[in-house]
């Protein structure tokens, strides 16, 4: 088995529109995958799918080597699920709602008492979930995912709705969990900078397509570098610099060369000064991960 | 598996005020007849030489629409218990098959309303002794008076459970039951094949057990349709 989840060519259409159209995902074994989109982009479709709260309309999904459609009990004893906002039942207390599920997953009672520890939930085990405040219910929430051991963790947006500190103690431990337990998590996110601080790799999905799909650091790798050039008579040194078959842009009487090397910035710095324009300012320019995600689903969004 | 479903679905409803409806209802048809027997008890004697069967008859007039009423708010409670804070999708997403968690939901209304019955026939009885109706209890009539309209009822079980389930309004699943109750009060001018008549007991054969048997067959084919169509269905 290459893969914890192995999906191809999956589509999901709720009437026309393709909410999600052939995505093929892989992710392997102790990875924290990111599954990063805008809003409406088909995480939680693709999710639900991953879960059998959804058929596919077309295409295939393996998890755990297996076919969903076939072992679906089989695949579900393994994976623990948080999808969007937290499900409980208000009127029970925390350790009612953990023992509701409890009773039909079959692990010992110690365990309620582990996970409510895990997610620091111990003091208000006997409180009503209806007072509990989003950020208890989103731990309430990862107690329950975690509550029968899964090999796999999908988690839909967890950290929605929690304020700074909460944030920070949801992604230690979600970091936490492959290292400790040998567990493979699938987090999704509106929020690069949250995937960008746990995930080991990254999908990137947009308008129902995955648009990039590798590690974090290949994806850090396409943040390279620009260099843009102030100088004077710009349409002049603009033509002065395409003569040396180098390509640029001007944008806004700024001279843009994309990921030049060192040589090539040489080069068009000398020949501006012997041709004799004035050189303000030459700056180096590099990407942000958000750029490059905003370009990725732009991309996804024009399609 | 389907054991564990209950265990944990016993669960779920606590608080949720089901076992306080489930003991209203007799409570109520009960109450009637108090204040039925209480305001005018030798009118009432006088109408009858069998002065037990005429009381039964008179419980017997509330027991259909207490328990239309019943099953109609307690099938709606057992969906708006996931629909609320969106348990479904957690709950679809654990391994256990679907249709066995439709199936517990109809299990739990249907012992409900059993428990219900067996309340209704002790009170039945109770109040009955206290209106000294005389010594020859008719104990088969007292059962089939409490017992049957339940048999017969399962069927609207089965439907209102799937219309509960299948619509995310309740209002929706309220409405079609407030007009269960009032078509169950105009039985006597309908035809036999409407579902909400059932539970009266009445039909042309003047035989009841036909409703009885109508009522548990339907509710069987209901519970079935109801299971496959949820177990087809994607969870929102």
């Amino acid at each position: 088995m290459e893969y914890i989840i192995e999906t191809k060519q999956l589509s999901k259409t709720f009437g026309r529109e393709k909410a999600v159209n052939s995505i093929n995902m892989c992710i392997k074994q102790g990875e924290i995958y990111g599954f990063l989109g805008p809003n409406g982009a088909g995480k939680t479709t693709t999710i639900r799918m991953l879960l059998g709260l959804m058929k596919a309309s077309s295409g295939s999904i393996q998890v755990f080597g297996k076919d969903i459609t076939k072992n679906k009990l089989e695949i579900l004893r393994n994976i623990g699920s948080l999808v969007e906002n937290p499900s409980y039942y208000p009127h029970l207390t925390a350790y009612e709602n953990l023992e509701v599920i409890r009773k039909v997953v079959n692990v010992p009672k110690a365990r309620i008492d582990e996970v409510l520890e895990i997610v620091r939930l111990s003091d208000v085990m006997s409180k009503k979930v209806k007072g509990f405040s989003l950020g208890m219910k989103q731990r309430l929430g990862i107690a329950a995912a975690l509550l029968h051991q899964p090999k796999l963790l999908i988690l839909d947006e967890p950290t929605n709705g929690l304020d700074p500190a909460g944030i920070i103690e949801i992604r230690e431990l979600i970091k936490s969990l492959p290292a400790k337990y040998g567990m493979t998590v699938l987090i999704s996110s509106h929020l690069l900078s949250e995937i960008d601080q746990m995930a080991t790799s990254v999908g990137v999905v947009s308008k129902g397509e995955l648009v990039f799909q590798d590690s974090i650091g290949q994806m850090r790798q396409i943040a390279k570098s620009k260099i843009i050039i102030q100088c004077s008579d710009v349409m002049a040194a603009s033509e002065r610099i395409q003569e040396l078959e180098i390509p640029l842009e001007v944008i806004q009487d700024r001279i843009h060369l994309s990921q030049p090397t060192d040589q090539c910035v040489a080069q068009v710095v000398s020949t501006l000064v012997h041709s004799g324009h004035q050189v303000y300012r030459v700056e180096e320019v590099k990407r942000s991960l958000e750029d490059i995600f905003l370009q990725m689903t732009e991309k996804g969004q024009r399609r | 598996m389907i054991t564990q479903l209950l265990r944990a679905e016993w669960l779920k409803i606590k608080r949720k005020g089901l076992w306080f409806l489930a003991l209203l209802g007799p409570i109520g048809v009960v109450a009637l007849q108090m204040v039925n027997y209480g305001v005018r008890k030798d009118y009432l004697l006088a109408q009858s030489d069998d002065d037990w069967g005429y009381y039964l008859s008179n419980v017997g007039g509330f027991t259909p629409m207490a328990l239309i009423l019943g099953l109609v708010i307690l099938t709606s409670l057992m969906a708006s218990i996931e629909n609320e804070s969106n348990g479904w999708k957690q709950w679809i997403a654990l391994p256990i098959s679907k249709m066995s968690v439709y199936a517990s939901k109809f299990i739990i209304v249907a012992v409900l309303l059993f428990v219900s019955s067996c309340v209704l026939t002790i009170l039945t009885l109770l109040y009955g002794r206290t209106l000294e109706l005389g010594e020859n209890i008719p104990w088969l009539q007292l059962l089939m008076n409490s017992f049957y309209p339940y048999l017969a009822s399962l069927a609207l079980v089965g439907l209102h459970l799937w219309i509960a389930i299948i619509s995310q309004h309740q209002g929706v699943t309220i409405t079609i039951g407030i007009m269960g109750v009032i078509i169950c009060m105009m039985s006597y001018y309908l035809p036999d094949w409407v579902i909400w008549k059932w539970p009266t007991l009445m039909n042309d054969w003047n035989n009841p057990l036909i409703n009885v048997a109508l009522g548990v067959g339907a509710a069987i084919i209901l519970l079935v349709i109801g299971m496959w169509d949820f177990n087809r269905r994607d969870v929102a």
